[in-house]
């Protein structure tokens, strides 16, 4: 099963803007259908460039991106597009049209299917996102943050990409808000068979929601695996300048206490304590 | 010690022209000069309004009505004039690309204090002083687009350190920033409450930085003060907070959810090693 | 080398010792030149010396490149405008006549003239914006006095121009995520996503002026009442002085200016007629 699950294979990629900064350095990793990974980093780390790679904005320097076989240096945008989408951190960036609804089939017009599709396309994505129907056609200019940014994942939904990207989802969202976005994101990945990653800085919700980690510094990746085997060496994420979730850096205050390392949600350690406590 | 209250707010109500309910109801709330207070609530509950009315944004800046009173040092802040009281406040915004309005750091840096007058030596003296605080020096040069994001804000809460403001307001200073730079801004911060007597006011999402370093927190909810106390009372608070879409940390979270089950009586630990602490006793090790 | 809104200046160089007046003085005096001289031999060398300029400024020659497209396209409205464009003037010597365009030598001339006019001020220019950074222009004009409140102006100016021109980057990639392919589609099509840029542009520039409005405030900045009466200290003029050899460039521009205009209109120099290289040409194209 492992074998023919896997959609995207980055082999010894670089990556190098044309002002001569590296970017990327040697990455190699694969990506299965279905996985909810978090791509975690500083600012700078590589983390932004590395998705404009995997959809196919930015062909690498040196080594290969295969995505669904397809090999993005030899593959055309909107070929790439369709497979892998990428939600901008601003929604502001990404919404042309005067619409809601204009928007999210701005992109299945550009792939020049036709009106019938079209529609339909935007229906279905306009029913995954939730958007409210007095939404539809008012200007994407006036909705709140939350909203612009349903639109602006609706927009990339409309085109079907099997993987779907989105850059820091929660900044400047309050927690509650962070948890509907990303219950909604979970809800893609789980319930429309997305594979989905988030770049993000915030490590309570990696814990929570995030099955694999890629962390990310210095144009390099420095650990990939799963949440609990990223967030329990110490000496890899000091060297990524990021630390766990408050947490789980509880659970791993004192050993002797005998809470697992790696547990990643408030809920968890409450059941370990009871369990530990008697 | 008399403590004197700057910043006095008395049954203030204020409503934007354009929106229907008041983006703030019936606030009232002092505070004592020196106190480093933390502001919480969702998007939405008016925290950056608040904000806006102890600096003079509101009214000044934007139309609405006004009731009730809000004073900063005992004078209601449309009684100062122009650029007199922003002189006293300073407030730091969300945006570090928005907030950089210059081509250099350097210039950056002395545009409030040439808007208020100072000499060139008064001038070379604070740019020393707050270069090293905000550890800029060899920034200073560098234009806008060489700069992070992270750096960018730490400019602007230089900028607005250099003029020396009585009062500090941080609206959301670290939510468009990673983890190190939000530390560095944090530890600027620290420097501050133990060096020098500001009164500072943080309103932030993210916790897990600003509460060991709170003396008070206030939670906002649908244009209301609903709760102003001192932080560790506050936070024994964490019920009616997760109500209200405040959440506190992790760990903190933790004792929380130990004392919904009945399994711990007392109070909730403001730091990681507080919490540890705390179960080492609690578990008997 | 370092990356400026208009092109790349170097690390260091030894131009940067001089005042950003002295710039900014030889950028709008020396792009005077070529208006009195007609002779494209002159204008050759002045573009000569401004290469040796640069060569001494330590100005990184591969990254001119940049500017090599509007070099290239000024010369070619040029030329159209006098060939093509140019209309029949049965008083010319025709060179040839190429579908039913008429080639005169006199037009191509003068054609040539004006090109190798435009081509010293693109000169002057990309030595000013090769060696100057944003902030040699502002402290130019202030050396000069010019109002703070217009300096400031001009720098917010350059400001928002760069986040402009970031945020096009962006959205340029954006829509390119979205399935846009301009490859091999209509130029009316391509206009028309090119208007659409300005959606997402003006929409970015509207929320971001009132944070950028909030922030001039939070620094005591007002345009209008007591505050902005201030008698403000200009503390950036105190890292810039004028030196000895300020004088002496400001003095050799100047004389070279006054030199010029008295043996261009006093001895009649630098005419078309006395031009050694179009007379050379003149022999080789009949």
């Amino acid at each position: 099963m492992s074998e023919n699950n896997s959609y995207i294979q980055v082999i010894d990629l670089d990556f190098e803007y044309p002002d001569g900064t590296q970017a990327l350095k040697d990455i190699n990793l694969e990506v299965k259908k279905g996985e909810l990974i978090a791509l975690i980093g500083q600012n700078g780390s590589g983390k932004t460039t590395l998705s404009k790679c995997l959809n196919g904005l930015y062909k690498p320097t040196r080594g290969d991106i295969i995505v669904d076989g397809l090999n993005s240096k030899k593959t055309s945008i909107v070929q790439m597009v369709k497979r892998v989408g990428y939600v901008f951190q601003n929604p502001d960036h990404q919404l042309f049209n005067n619409n809601c609804w204009d928007e999210i089939a701005y992109g299945p017009r550009n792939i020049q299917l036709s009106e019938e599709e079209v529609k339909q396309r935007v229906e279905e994505a306009i029913d995954v996102v939730g958007l409210p129907k007095v939404y539809h056609s008012e200007h994407p200019f006036f909705l709140s943050k939350g909203l612009r940014q349903r639109v602006a994942i609706a927009s990339i939904l409309a085109l079907r990409p099997q993987v779907i990207i989105v850059d820091e989802p929660t900044t400047g969202q309050d927690t509650k808000q962070s948890l509907e976005i990303m219950d909604f994101l979970q809800e893609l990945n789980e319930d429309h068979d997305h594979t989905i990653i988030i770049i993000t800085h915030d490590m309570p919700i990696v814990g929570k929601y995030a099955r694999r980690v890629i962390a990310m510094a210095n144009a390099r990746v420095m650990a990939d695996g799963t949440t609990r085997e990223v967030f329990t060496q110490a000496d890899i994420l000091r060297e990524t300048f990021l630390a766990p979730p408050q947490i789980t850096q509880l659970a791993q205050a004192d050993p002797a206490l005998g809470f697992d390392p790696g547990t990643l949600t408030v809920e968890e350690m409450v059941e370990q304590y009871i369990k530990l406590a008697g | 010690m008399h403590v004197s209250k700057i910043i006095e707010v008395q049954d203030y109500t204020w409503k934007y022209i354009n929106t229907s309910v008041p983006a703030l109801a019936e606030i009232n709330l002092t505070i004592e000069e020196g106190s480093f207070v933390g502001v919480i609530g969702p998007n939405g509950a008016g925290k950056t309004t608040l904000a806006f009315s102890i600096d003079g944004l509101v009214p000044g800046q934007y139309n609405g009505v006004k009731k009730g009173s809000v004073k900063v040092f005992g004078k209601e802040v449309e009684d100062y004039d122009k650029g007199e009281l922003q002189q006293l406040v300073g407030v730091v915004f969300s945006d570090p690309e928005a907030q950089f309005t210059a081509m250099t750091v350097e210039d950056e840096l002395v545009f409030g204090m040439e808007n208020i007058g100072l000499s060139l030596a008064e001038i070379k003296e604070r740019l020393e002083w707050v270069t090293e605080l905000t550890e800029l020096s060899n920034l200073l040069m560098k234009p806008p687009y060489e700069i992070s994001g992270g750096q960018k804000q730490r400019v602007a809460l230089a900028a607005v350190l250099a003029m020396r403001p009585k009062i500090l307001i941080l609206d959301e200073p670290t939510s468009m920033l990673d983890p190190v730079s939000r530390g560095r801004i944090f530890k600027v911060l620290a420097k501050l409450k133990e060096e020098e007597n500001n009164t500072i006011i943080v309103i932030e999402h993210s916790l897990e930085n600003l509460v060991p370093l709170a003396d008070q927190m206030i939670l906002m909810s649908e244009s209301k003060l609903v709760l102003h106390d001192k932080t560790q009372p506050f936070f024994q608070q964490s019920k009616m907070l997760l109500e209200k879409g405040a959440f506190p940390p992790g760990a903190m979270l933790f004792f929380h959810l130990l004392h919904e089950r009945g399994l711990y009586q007392g109070e909730y630990p403001l730091t990681v090693a507080g919490g540890a602490e705390l179960l080492r006793d609690l578990m008997g090790k | 080398m370092n990356k400026t809104l208009l092109g790349y200046v170097p690390n260091e160089s030894p131009i940067y010792a001089v005042h950003p007046f002295v710039k900014l003085y030889f950028l709008l005096v020396v792009s005077l030149f070529p208006m009195f001289v007609s002779a494209p031999d002159w204008n050759i060398i002045l573009m000569v010396v401004i290469i040796l300029l640069m060569w001494i400024s330590k100005v990184n020659m591969s990254t001119l490149k940049i500017y090599i497209p509007v070099a290239i396209s000024m010369g070619t409205i040029i030329f159209l405008s006098y060939t093509v464009l140019g209309g029949t003037h049965p008083e010319f010597e025709l060179l040839a006549r190429i579908w039913g365009i008429n080639f005169y030598w006199e037009r191509i001339r003068d054609a040539l003239v004006v090109y190798f006019r435009v081509l010293p001020m693109i000169f002057t220019m990309v030595f000013f914006l090769s060696t100057s950074r944003e902030r040699d222009i502002i402290v130019a004009m202030r050396s000069i006095k010019v109002p703070f409140v217009v300096t400031y102006i001009f720098a917010m100016a350059l400001r928002s121009a760069g986040m402009v021109l970031e945020d096009f980057g962006i959205v340029r990639q954006a829509e390119k995520a979205r399935g846009f392919d301009p490859a091999g589609k209509s130029i009316a099509y391509k206009i028309r996503q090119y208007v659409m840029y300005m959606v997402p542009l003006f929409a970015l520039s509207l929320r971001r002026s009132e944070e950028f409005t909030n922030a001039l405030v939070a620094r005591g900045y007002a345009f209008t009442g007591k505050v902005s009466r201030v008698k403000r200290a200009d503390y950036i003029l105190t890292h810039y002085s004028y030196k000895y050899f300020d004088y002496i460039f400001i003095a050799l521009i100047t004389i070279a200016f006054i030199a010029l205009l008295v043996y261009r209109y006093g001895y009649g120099y630098f005419q078309v007629d006395q031009s050694w290289l179009l007379r050379l040409l003149r022999s080789w194209v009949s």
